[in-house]
């Protein structure tokens, strides 16, 4: 059994605009000790549907719908009392901006104390002993005297080891980590992202990544799922995403990622048009109006998660064929611009 | 730390000669009864207007007198005597200080509860009915003048003659000091202190919920809840205690206000304290009692701008001397 | 509209219904605080007087009729006494104190004041016909209270007159009705005897004058400057400058004295706050009208607010006015459901609007009286309580005063002076005044700019309000200053060099009981000063100050009385200003007070007033 499985999870908010779909039927699992990336840009619902894991989303203007279950057990209906017994001790959250997420007025090592005595009835002085332990795990130099430091004391890559001290204090199953390198610079990005890994080594701890950065879910991560307007529209093993991608947005998202080996002059390629308003969805699929491949028939009909060609761990939600895709791509992979791609392939859709 | 005390202190004597001269630039300029001839009666002769004057010290040149005056302050401690009636000056206001600072710890104790209690409930029940209803009285608060407030709250309370006259409280003009009878004391100043909190309840409690709107919407918020704190750890140690440094800053101003006199307040009540007394001088042109008055109050406001400075450095560790 | 917008509008709508419920304010008035004292008589048939038929008033006339011995009695005043020294005190309010602790040569009783009655003297003063020697025999028996406690003599009488001069007590009016004395000072300064005071034994005093002002001296005899001081033990105190006896230390002759300690420390008198007055128990009753039925009076100061202090009075017990009236807005109610707590008596002074007679445009008599023809007195009336209040005052000599009927009464000279007939105003009539003085188009056709300085603080206020809006319909010019009352006296309208035009806020209350004291001081050219001066109008015409001058010096009477209505008329002929109210002064008592007035301190007389 999976330890973490969402099914068909939808979050709506309400609000004097409408209703806002952040997350329109999403489902995705993590089991023991695997790490599962998510990537999509802003507003994609890739964060909202994670807090809602942990039901930090719950307000009196927020709907739920489907299932998440954690070990056997449906957090979305779970009340609070018992969900923050989860929360930091079986499940725990590191966010994107160490310092913001950090109290400026606690001392870090205080911090840490708190979030082992929220969960565990031991003296200060045992929660501080473990405090400094986890300070030393995470690689902060001389721990002893850094865990009464400020967070403001702190470098960003520090309060950022800082934070991933404090989430693995007690030891979680789940560990989620929202664009955690983001407001990082790239050498301690690179610093962060080793140091989870080897933690997830060492712990077992299973790992979900939230990133808009397809670079930064290469190396580490098992799975990765692709989010856009609320919804995953692939999801494939981490390899077969880089070697085969059937999502056009996967395509852009690819192919925007600067490479070191690329010429110098090659000019950076992004997607065209913006995130759609979640209150309003386009019709049909929702990615057409940015797509280079649209149909006429992709403006109606709103594509379901389908397997590739039989592989039940690769899902596309693309109404295109998959031997079409498979063309567009290696054009794409070439390094063609997409007209040039559409102009050569003959376009299809999937069967009615 | 100490030399930046020692700076301000500095700092404070010069701003509060500043505040003497100005207030005694005023006196002199600005039209207002002749003392001397206050005292000299109905139907003075020259000469005995002449010798008040000069009794007074009143025929000698203004940087003289006010020259005289400042040295007095400073190396005596002599705040001189009053035109009026010639009771020493220091000595009054000893006298009526106490009230006003039995009228200014009460409210701000009152007022605390109230306004922080309001504005934390306020703004964790954002958006709900007790939300804007207190939003709303609120705004009625603020803006009642604190006389009519007082009037009312006699017309309504008052234990003599008030509609729903409540027996318990000390009616106007009961106050007596604390160290002569304490119950009689709190009586009197319970109607008071309601008074006085009411409008400053209102401001706290707008405040504080503000201040705490704005910091429940803060990432650190969002981590303490992700690690499983109990909601009320989560409202109180972080989110109040990030949003009650506003607050802090501008109760030491409201203090240091008050304990120069709450004019208003004593005037409804009939309570002698530094209020009454300025008030009184003012009107009769008494201008040794206005200047030490006034000097009390300016180093009230001073000092606890100071005490609130050095708090803050205490609440926010990003801010250190 | 959205939910959230109704909720707003309900919790305004709320609170504009507290508001309207609450609103109980009342307006401020101001009670008159010029010093002096007014004098009652039956007065001629006038509205007051019917209006306060079968008030408290009424107790006057029977004083101790239904007197209870017994009780504390409580009095709520905005503010303090000016002095508790007798020699140094000059304002009303005080000397109803002092009536209460102290007794001196003649005082008055609640009823008939237009006479001052003997106190501690035996009999009426004998004033020789050259008015030169007054002569007053002294009762015996009367002592001082402790630490005294020895029986009072004629030294005492004339000590307390001699410590008025010197600097460190510094007495208001002795240097105007004293100063005559062989031998008293020219100006305050130190101690000094003065030998025009002889006490041949211990019951007589004879003054010695240079001139023959006796008679205004003897009237003054019925001041607190005539309350008997001992020198022995009062002197260590007058050496202080100020001296503090009264405040400090004292020693009283009434059946009430200040709460003291052994010493005669007043320990119950708190300066600016309150006054704790209990029997005199070193008091006898030797020859005393004084029938003294409370057992404590507690005078408290602070009670700024009159429409707090008159609800709380009415719905108390055991409580009165000090220096305080019901606000005049409330005065028709109380009229009909308080009239047993409710009281008035004349004021005894008039209220007048003065005209600058020693500058342009008023030096010309005609464009005065164009102003005083064309005024509406009603209207100014009006702001202060209206008829109820009092009559128009006609000239300045107030009801109840000697001189008074002998100035026709109410009337005045109403119909020979035409430009006083008329309290409405009549337009007409200015028209042709200011035609006489050269104005063709019958209004101010001048350059001048009037300056008017009136006291900021309601009633004056409209009043002076008042008195610009008619000015400007007359064809002035004018420039309205509001100020403080006592910065309006003491820097402007009491300082000729401001070239103040117009003082609307002007009044003024007699000392004793005569004549003078309502005209020297003010209309006299000799009394005008350079600083605190009286003389609102600076009127100084030759012929005027030669009657004032003369009727000082009349000792008879019925002929005084006289000799001044002539004065009175000579001043109210130079139209010198705008007298509009002889006014009532309005006190209140709680229902279980049988308070009864007296007509010379104004409120409640602290001896004959009791429990019912």
């Amino acid at each position: 059994m999976a330890l973490l499985e969402v099914r068909d999870l939808t979050v709506q908010f309400e609000t004097e605009d409408g209703i806002v779909r952040a997350v329109d039927g999403v489902s995705y699992s993590v089991d023991s000790g695997r790490s599962l990336g998510i990537v999509g840009e802003s507003g994609s619902g890739k964060s909202v549907s994670n807090l809602s894991v942990l039901g930090l989303t719950r307000g009196t203007h927020t709907r739920f719908g489907g299932e998440v279950i954690f070990e056997g057990r449906d957090l979305l209906g779970m009340p609070d009392e018992e969900l923050r017994e989860v929360r930091g001790e079986e499940i725990a959250m590191i966010f994107q901006d160490p310092l913001s997420s950090l109290h400026p007025f606690y001392r870090v090592g205080d911090q840490l104390v708190e979030a082992v005595r929220a969960h565990h009835d031991v003296t200060k002085r045992a929660a501080r002993d473990r405090a400094v332990e986890m300070l030393q795990l995470v690689g902060i130099p001389e721990p002893r005297s850094r865990v009464d430091a400020y967070p403001h004391e702190f470098s960003g890559g520090m309060r950022q080891r800082a934070m991933i001290a404090m989430a693995l204090i007690n030891s979680p199953k789940l560990l989620i980590a929202d664009e955690p390198t983001t407001a990082l610079d790239v050498t301690v990005q690179a610093q962060i992202l080793e140091l989870i890994e080897r933690l997830q080594a060492e712990t077992g701890t299973a790992v979900i990544m939230i990133t808009h950065d397809l670079g930064v879910v290469a190396e580490m991560t098992h799975e990765i799922g692709v989010m856009y307007a609320g919804r995953i529209v692939e999801r494939a093993p981490t390899s077969e995403l880089f070697a085969a991608p059937q999502h056009p947005y996967t395509w852009g998202l690819l192919r925007s990622i600067p490479r070191l080996d690329s010429p110098r002059d090659e000019e950076l390629v992004p997607i065209e048009g913006r995130p759609p308003s979640l209150i309003t969805r386009p019709s049909g699929c929702a990615f057409h109006p940015r797509c280079p491949f649209v149909r006429e028939a992709h403006t109606r009909i709103d594509p379901r998660l389908e397997p590739v060609n039989g592989k039940v761990d690769h899902e596309v939600a693309c109404l295109l064929s998959s031997q079409t895709r498979r063309d567009l791509w290696q054009h794409l992979a070439a390094g063609e611009a997409p007209d040039r791609a559409r102009a050569a392939v003959p376009m299809g859709d999937i069967a009615e | 730390m100490t030399r930046y005390i020692v700076r301000r202190l500095l700092g404070m004597v010069l701003l509060l000669i500043l505040v003497s001269a100005v207030t005694f630039l005023i006196f002199n300029v600005f039209p207002s009864a002749d003392p001397a001839l206050l005292r000299a009666g109905r139907q003075p002769t020259a000469e005995s207007i002449a010798r008040i004057r000069e009794d007074l010290g009143l025929d000698r040149a203004l940087p003289v007198q006010f020259g005289d005056y400042i040295y007095n302050v400073f190396v005596h401690q002599d705040f001189g005597r009053s035109y009026i009636n010639n009771t020493n000056v220091l000595d009054q206001i000893r006298q009526n200080l106490p009230a006003t600072i039995s009228l200014t710890i009460g409210g701000v104790l009152i007022w605390m509860f109230f306004g922080l209690s309001v504005g934390i409930i306020s703004a964790v029940k954002h958006r709900t009915v007790f939300d804007r209803a207190t939003i709303g009285l609120s705004l009625v608060a603020i803006s009642a003048p604190v006389y009519w407030l007082g009037l009312v709250a006699l017309y309504l309370f008052a234990p003599d003659f008030g509609v729903f006259g409540l027996g318990f409280l000390g009616g106007q003009g009961s106050y007596t000091p604390f160290s002569n009878d304490p119950v009689k004391w709190l009586q009197s100043l319970v109607l008071p202190w309601c008074v006085l909190a009411t409008a400053f309840a209102a401001v706290y409690a707008r405040l504080l919920r503000g201040s705490l709107l704005d910091v429940l919407n803060e990432d650190y918020i969002r981590t303490a809840r992700a690690k499983g704190l109990s909601e009320r750890r989560v409202i109180l140690r972080h989110g109040v205690r990030s949003a009650i440094t506003p607050v802090v800053t501008i109760l030491g101003l409201d203090i240091g206000i008050l304990l120069g006199g709450a004019i208003l307040t004593e005037t409804v009540f009939n309570i002698p304290g530094i209020g009454r007394l300025a008030y009184d001088a003012i009107l009769r042109g008494d201008l040794p009692i206005v200047q030490g008055t006034v000097l009390f109050g300016a180093f009230f406001i001073i000092i606890m701008n100071l005490i609130v400075d050095i708090l803050y450095a205490f609440l926010d560790p990003r801010v250190r001397y | 509209m959205s939910r959230s917008l109704w909720k707003t509008l309900l919790a305004l709508v709320a609170a504009v219904a507290v508001l309207a419920l609450g609103a109980c304010g009342g307006d401020d008035d101001e009670s008159s605080d010029q010093g002096g004292t007014p004098a009652q008589s039956a007065g001629g048939g006038n509205v007051t007087e019917k209006l306060f038929a079968g008030t408290a008033a009424e107790n006057r006339a029977n004083p101790t009729k239904g007197g209870k011995k017994g009780g504390t009695f409580t009095i709520l005043s905005a503010g303090d006494v000016d002095y508790m020294d007798p020699g140094k005190t000059y304002y009303s309010y005080a000397i109803g104190v002092q009536q209460a602790i102290n007794r001196g040569l003649y005082g008055y009783l609640p009823g008939d004041t237009s006479k001052p009655v003997a106190d501690l003297a035996e009999g009426d003063p004998e004033i020789a016909e050259d008015g030169k020697t007054v002569t007053v025999k002294i009762k015996k028996g009367a002592t001082f209270s402790k630490p005294v406690s020895r029986e009072i003599t004629s030294k005492d009488f004339k000590y307390a007159i001699e410590r008025a001069f010197t600097s460190n007590v510094s007495n208001g009016y002795a240097g105007i009705y004293f100063r005559d004395l062989v031998g008293a000072p020219k100006e305050p300064g130190k101690y000094k005897e003065i030998p025009g005071i002889e006490t041949p034994d211990d019951n007589t005093i004879v003054f010695k004058l240079t001139k023959g002002t006796g008679a205004a001296l003897a009237g003054a005899l019925s001041m607190p400057i005539s309350v008997p001081v001992p020198k022995e033990f009062a002197q260590k105190y007058d050496k202080e400058s100020p001296s503090t006896y009264g405040e400090g230390h004292a020693v009283y002759s009434g059946p009430y004295m200040v709460e003291s300690d052994a010493s005669g420390k007043a320990t119950g008198y708190v300066a600016g706050k309150s006054i704790h007055l209990i029997r005199n128990p070193d008091y006898k009753n030797v020859d005393d009208f004084r029938p003294a039925y409370f057992d404590e009076i507690k005078i408290l100061a602070g009670n700024e607010d009159n429409s707090v202090a008159t609800r709380r009075i009415l719905s108390g017990e055991s409580m009165g006015t000090g220096d305080i009236e019901p606000p005049a807005s409330q005065l028709k109610r109380l009229l009909q459901s308080n009239k047993p707590e409710l009281s008035a008596v004349p004021g005894g002074g008039w209220r007048m609007i003065a005209l600058n007679t020693s500058i342009p445009p008023f030096d010309d008599i005609n464009v005065r009286k164009a102003v005083i023809a064309g005024f509406n007195r009603n209207a100014a009336r009006q702001q202060r309580g209206g008829e109820a209040l009092g009559p128009i005052a006609q000239h300045f000599i107030p009801p109840g005063m000697a001189g008074f009927d002998e100035s026709n009464g109410i009337n005045g000279w109403a119909d020979q002076e035409d430009w006083m007939a008329n309290p409405a105003g009549d337009r007409k009539l200015s028209a042709e005044y200011f035609k006489k003085a050269g104005m063709a188009s019958g209004k101010y056709e001048g350059d001048a700019q009037l300056l008017i300085v009136g006291d900021g603080a309601e009633p004056d206020k409209s009043v002076s309000q008042i008195t610009e809006q008619q000015l400007n319909e007359m064809g002035f010019k004018t420039k309205l200053r509001l100020v403080e009352r006592s910065t309006m006296f003491t820097k402007f309208c009491g300082v000729p060099k401001e070239k103040v035009n117009v003082c609307p806020s002007v009044g003024w209350l007699q000392d004793f009981a005569d004549p003078q004291t309502m005209i020297d001081p003010t209309f006299n050219g000799d009394n005008i000063l350079q600083v605190g001066n009286n003389n609102w109008p600076q009127l100084n015409v030759p012929a005027v100050n030669e009657k004032i001058n003369q009727s000082k010096l009349v000792v008879d009477p019925a002929e005084r009385a006289k000799a001044w209505a002539d004065a009175n008329h000579a001043v109210v002929d130079q139209a010198p200003a705008i007298p509009y109210m002889w006014d009532y002064q309005a006190i209140i008592a709680s229902p279980n007070v049988r308070g009864v007035q007296n007509g010379y301190s104004t409120w409640w007389d602290l001896n004959f007033s009791s429990l019912r």
